[in-house]
């Protein structure tokens, strides 16, 4: 079985070290949680998965191949999709266009036969957009399939964001607080998609702050403090870790 | 009526009235402002891939223009290669030096590059000054025009008319599929352009040197209408001028650019007063549009067409739809 690894990654910033020798496998088909104080180092473990940043020690690995020192784009092309904390949409684009950007992966046509407008980039244009239309409507978004996206409330713009992962086609996709600023309808919705993805047989990483919605959802729960793993395991185990208590989620 | 033919309507009407200019045009002046007009749009056309969508701030594209300019007329003129194939040549020779321009500045930000491109354009200059024997230095060169059926002023025009139509032509092709997004990615969000796999610093570059190519067949054009260059005819204003069109214009469209290219070109021309003013009136305009209007005067269009057909913009709570989702994803799967 393939799993997106971080082997032992270690990341310091000028001396600080913000990750020591963590390590962490994520599933196809499960949803793993990534929890921990604020400074604890999930962003930076997010951000060395999806290749923003590279390791000054141990490796990142899918299929065997080393990801260390990969462009982020190598990511995008293995079928490893991200999504951002602060949604980081195109807003003069429209909520379509926005999400069928997500499909990079897909263009084989070059610049040239893009400038001359070959059958070949008209098949590709016509198989995304029907593919992002899908992925909208499939996350609720199909009322606002052309709005602009800087029109676009919180929840939607955090929606828009999964979708244009999704249109990627990813194996693996890295949701970085998605339930950040939404209400309890709305987690509700997130919850369903997730779930969705799982049953799917995508690999979900959930870096996130609410932690009722993190133990109710997830397979696998990784605690992070000051930059180390203080526990690993079910959402029940974790939970009723005297450590995890102590240092996370409060007595 | 549907409103793909809507706008098949719109661009036949438009393309009548342009190829039909020599025939209203006033008098001969206004045909050689049309003539201008079609001209500087040829390189805008491009340069607006670089600014307008991938957001790269290029001032130095009259360095482009010279150096298309100066080929073409020496290529044609001194060594009497016909026209055609010399304006080729200049595309290419512009397409190169915006390579060996692009390869080392298109990784420095935004502000930085800007600078490396005025450094260019200024670079351009002293070498066509130093290297007389060749340019004419100071003195200048004749530009040859363009054989028949091109050699009057209406052919001139329709040639530059056809060139400009392709030109715009394929632009609007890179801005309309993927690679149009990918390109804006690039210019508003450099970390999702990357997630998504859009390979950032190749497609700046290829854009850059599209641009170049398009700068230096501008470069033919533009110098065998002026049929004489100078290093004065390429001065930095002029660069200025056409990175102004597309900010004036509106980045991230095709409309709005060629508008702001046809009213900076033609009014301080057509109304007397304003002439007067000279490079006041850019500022002024700039000035306006940029506190006003600051995604520029396509954006009014658009906003004008909303208008006409306005729409409820309703709150659409988000409510998924788990089964077409699944549908979808298992759809990629297979």
């Amino acid at each position: 079985m393939t799993s997106l690894r971080a082997r032992e990654v270690t990341k310091t910033f000028g001396g600080l070290t913000a990750l020591a020798q963590v390590s962490l496998d994520l599933h196809p088909g499960e949803v793993h949680g990534l929890i921990g104080p604020n400074g604890s180092g999930k962003t930076t473990l997010l951000n060395l998965l999806s290749g923003y940043y590279r390791p000054d020690g141990g490796a990142v690995v899918l299929d065997d191949e080393d990801l260390s020192a990969a462009p982020v784009q190598r990511r995008a092309r293995i079928g490893v999709a991200r999504t951002f904390q602060k949604p980081r949409l195109l807003p003069t684009l429209s909520v379509l266009d926005n999400a069928m950007l997500g499909g990079w992966r897909e263009v084989r046509s070059g610049f040239l036969g893009t400038a001359l407008a070959l059958p070949r980039v008209r098949r590709e244009e016509r198989l995304l957009r029907e593919r992002a239309t899908e992925m909208l409507h499939g996350v609720g978004l199909g009322a606002v399939i052309s709005r602009r996206a800087n029109l676009l409330e919180h929840a939607q713009q955090r929606f828009l964001e999964i979708a244009r992962g999704l249109v990627g086609e990813p194996r693996f996709i890295l949701l970085d607080e998605p339930a950040g600023g939404l209400t309890g309808a709305e987690i509700e919705h997130l919850s369903s998609i997730v779930q969705t993805l799982r049953g799917c047989g995508i690999g979900v990483l959930l870096v996130e702050h609410h932690t009722d919605f993190v133990f109710r959802i997830c397979d696998r729960v990784t605690t992070l403090d000051l930059g180390r793993v203080i526990k690993h395991g079910a959402p029940a185990e974790v939970r009723t870790d005297p450590e995890v208590i102590r240092v996370y989620l409060g007595a | 009526m549907s409103v793909s033919l809507r706008r098949q309507v719109a661009l036949v009407a438009a393309g009548c009235a342009l190829a039909t200019v020599p025939w209203w045009a006033g008098d001969m002046y206004q045909l050689h402002l049309a003539q201008l007009i079609g001209a500087y749009w040829v390189l805008i056309a491009g340069l607006n891939l670089v600014v307008g969508f991938s957001g790269q701030l290029s001032v130095g594209h009259v360095g482009l223009l010279a150096i298309g300019a100066y080929t073409f007329a020496i290529l044609a003129g001194t060594h009497g290669l016909h026209p055609a194939l010399a304006t080729a040549c200049a595309g290419g020779v512009g397409a190169l030096c915006g390579l060996l321009l692009g390869l080392p500045s298109l990784r420095l930000p935004g502000f930085y590059f800007a600078m490396a491109t005025l450094a260019f354009a200024l670079i351009v200059s002293e070498i066509i000054l130093a290297q007389s024997d060749l340019t004419g230095g100071g003195v200048g060169l004749a530009v040859p025009g363009f054989p028949a059926p091109f050699d009057t002023p209406q052919g001139t025009y329709w040639l530059i008319l056809l060139v400009a139509a392709v030109v715009t032509w394929l632009t609007w092709n890179v801005a309309r599929f993927m690679w149009g997004r990918g390109l804006i990615a690039i210019r508003d969000s450099v970390v999702t352009a990357q997630a998504a796999g859009v390979p950032v610093f190749r497609a700046k570059l290829i854009v850059f040197v599209f641009s170049g190519l398009t700068a230096g067949v501008a470069g033919s054009l533009f110098g065998s209408l002026q049929s004489y260059v100078t290093p004065d005819t390429f001065i930095f204003e002029l660069g200025l001028f056409f990175f102004v069109c597309i900010i004036i214009g509106g980045r991230g469209g095709i409309l709005g650019p060629l508008v702001g290219t046809s009213i900076l070109t033609a009014l301080p021309e057509l109304v007397a007063p304003l002439a007067k003013l000279g490079t006041f009136f850019y500022g002024l305009l700039l000035l306006v549009v940029v506190l006003l209007v600051p995604e520029g005067i396509g954006r009014l269009f658009e906003l004008a067409l909303e208008r006409l057909r306005p729409r409820k913009v309703e709150s659409a709570p988000v409510r998924p739809d788990l089964e077409r989702l699944s549908a979808a994803i298992r759809k990629g799967q297979r």
